[in-house]
């Protein structure tokens, strides 16, 4: 115990960090840093101050399974009224699928948004950015008016790795690195294992851009949901499909905004208005690092394929859903120097597109309602004037 | 029971015009490329243009590309479908350029990419011309690097390029370049109109003992295509020096790694 002066706070204590040698890059970084936290001039126990982040995890890294585990439930801990864990299903190997349910609270039922991250295993710039973006939600809500008010009428559910035993598999070896599967066995007498998890959903399943060999990456499962994962979502989508506003399913690479469908032959109702809204975040990316993202349905812009999540989404009733295809153009092995840049404007992107839908949902409506009561009065007042000069 | 895709101990030798820092901006043997009309305007944004421009970019990195020049397509501004008939099908282009490793424009390209019919399996054929300076000036960092291999006292080699995390250390940097532009000879080849090619990551590579003034590598490629989303296993042997260029001299596909049939897929 050590006595400090009254002005403690971002005092230098020696803080007791733990070093952690990463693992692939062997870069040495801080993780649990402790430091000093005090009351009544007593040294009480150890909390890293640095600025308001009470907790020093590091965004500019990827993070293998464990780490985003404990930063789950940081978060958590750390922002007790807005954000609660969900579990919410188990892969093939039985690990849990958990998202971070985030919002003010509310008496009534609130419309929501669902981010999934990581339904392919390679895509590790995916999970880094629903980490980032919870992040950055938390961060922003109590001095930005507009995320508050987007935390006030809207929850977010967001599931950071969602492909989780495919994950942790390509953290395995550089031998495992690319896997995009889930790591369910073949069926049938196929030897290969593993389904694409984005070609599982019941949304004209099978018909387009798949393989029916099961050691393809294409491979859609035996029949519809086989993949306990893809079971997951549903059963937790499904029953909030009316609440739930807007749908967004993150991977990479490619740099696209993509919307409904992948089937080439069918158009969603609101294709224009999501042409419009992808356009609109393209432009809203571009502005902060000026990247171009290309947009357009999902089987115009990159190849037709069925039974996307995305499209499953779409098909029961979200009326707002996109898949995001994220940096660069050519590798699913990120340079970690990219993932802030990358966040940073899919950030801008995917806030454009909440933002819309909001103002769609909250705004609208009012201006309806007042737009009718200028009628009103406005007609009111001619009637009183005629009165008046007849 | 299914059939199984493999070529083995294919040999072909590619010759590069060689490399000069002065060339002139155009494609050395190239034709005016008369504003043909298109029979069908494309969007620029979608699929059918994005795949032609990337065979585009291979081909531009088979005839530019070295252990210190690397280019890339920034964008599709206008594209053109002609239907050859028997001849296949042929794209008509209009993409921005950009050198990678020094995140430069090199401004606009106009290229033909002609689709073979499926059946021929013959690669595309790309006329290319780009605008502006297309001048990247490598020789000093060519002629460095090349000399630094050859008063080596031992080979080189490295693997696990970039590592998980992105990283390619700086040393390694010519040798994913080196690599990249072996591979579009491959990617240029093995492309149609179902493709999008991609180098993925070098397993390894290694420096092999020449008697001549040719650098030799072998290297364990992996290539992403988009499409399928498989990962194609090459082995590559290739030579290079500033003067020669890069050349492939041996390409074999591990068809252990990859025991699907492409033709497998619903398109």
């Amino acid at each position: 115990m050590s006595y400090l002066p009254a002005n403690y706070k971002n005092v230098q204590c020696t803080p007791v960090c733990k070093q952690r040698q990463h693992a692939k890059s062997n870069k040495t970084r801080t993780s649990f840093c402790h430091a000093c936290f005090v009351t009544h001039g007593i040294l009480i126990f150890c909390r890293l101050i640095k600025g308001h982040e009470a907790r020093n995890y590091d965004y500019t890294i990827y993070h293998p399974l464990a780490e985003i585990s404990t930063w789950m439930g940081q978060m958590v801990s750390e922002n007790p009224d807005v954000v609660t864990l969900v579990d919410y299903g188990s892969t093939y190997e039985n690990r849990t699928i958990s998202l971070l349910k985030i919002g003010l609270k509310s008496d009534v039922t609130k419309k929501a948004v669902w981010m999934d991250c990581g339904i392919h295993a390679r895509e590790w710039i995916s999970p880094a950015f629903c980490q980032y973006f919870v992040k950055e939600i938390l961060r922003t809500y109590k001095t930005d008016s507009k995320v508050e008010e987007l935390l006030k009428n809207l929850d977010f559910y967001i599931t950071p790795v969602l492909n989780v035993d495919g994950y942790l598999y390509t953290w395995k070896d550089n031998t495992t690195r690319l896997w995009r599967k889930t790591r369910s066995p073949g069926t049938d007498g196929c030897d290969c294992i593993g389904t694409d998890l984005n070609r599982n959903f019941e949304a004209n399943w099978g018909m387009v851009g798949v393989s029916q060999n099961c050691c393809s990456n294409v491979y859609p499962g035996f029949k519809a949901l086989s993949e306990a994962e893809a079971r997951s979502v549903v059963d937790f989508v499904e029953p909030r499909k009316n609440d739930i506003v807007c749908f967004f399913t993150i991977h990479s690479y490619g740099q696209l905004i993509l919307f409904p469908y992948g089937h080439p032959n069918v158009t969603a109702p609101n294709y224009n208005e999501l042409a419009e809204i992808s356009q609109a975040a393209a432009k809203a990316i571009k502005a902060v690092h000026g990247m171009t993202y290309t947009v357009g349905s999902f089987a115009e812009a990159l190849y037709p394929a069925a039974g996307s999540s995305m499209d499953w989404a779409r098909l029961i009733g979200i009326p707002f859903a996109f898949t995001f295809e994220l940096r660069d153009e050519g590798s699913f092995e990120l340079p970690e120097n990219q993932i802030l840049p990358t966040c940073e404007e899919t950030y801008a992107g995917v806030h454009s597109v909440i933002t819309y839908v909001h103002n769609k949902i909250f705004y609208s409506a009012a201006i309806t309602a007042s737009a009718t009561l200028w009628t009103t009065l406005s007609s009111s007042l001619l009637y009183f004037t005629l009165l008046y000069f007849t | 029971a299914h059939t199984v895709l493999y070529i083995t101990g294919l040999q072909f030798v590619l010759k590069l015009t060689p490399h000069t820092p002065a060339a002139s901006p155009s494609v050395p043997g190239q034709e005016d490329i008369q504003a043909a009309m298109p029979v069908e305007e494309l969007d620029p944004s979608h699929y059918p243009a994005t795949r032609a421009a990337k065979v585009a970019e291979h081909f531009i990195n088979t005839r530019y590309g070295s252990p210190f020049a690397w280019f890339g397509s920034s964008g599709v501004k206008k594209a053109g479908l002609e239907d050859m008939g028997v001849l296949g099908t042929k794209y008509h282009i209009e993409f921005t350029l950009k050198e990678m490793t020094r995140n430069q424009d090199m401004g606009l390209c106009s290229a033909e990419v002609l689709f073979h019919r499926a059946d021929e399996r013959k690669p595309p054929q790309v006329q290319c011309t780009c605008s502006g300076a297309f001048q990247v000036n490598t020789s000093a960092e060519e002629e460095d690097l090349y000399q630094r291999l050859r008063n080596a006292t031992s080979l080189l080699s490295g693997s696990d390029i970039p590592n998980s995390v992105g990283h390619i250390d700086p040393e390694m940097a010519p040798f994913w370049h080196l690599g990249g532009v072996a591979s579009s000879f491959i990617m240029l080849r093995e492309s149609n109109e179902s493709t999008l090619l991609n180098m993925a990551h070098i397993d390894n590579f290694t420096q092999m003992e020449t008697k001549d003034a040719q650098l030799m590598f072998q290297y364990d490629i992996l290539l992403h295509d988009m499409v399928s989303q498989e990962i194609l296993k090459w082995k590559l042997l290739l030579s290079w020096s500033p003067d020669g260029g890069v050349k492939v001299l041996e390409a074999e596909w591990d068809p252990k790694c990859q025991a699907i049939p492409t033709s497998s897929i619903l398109y």
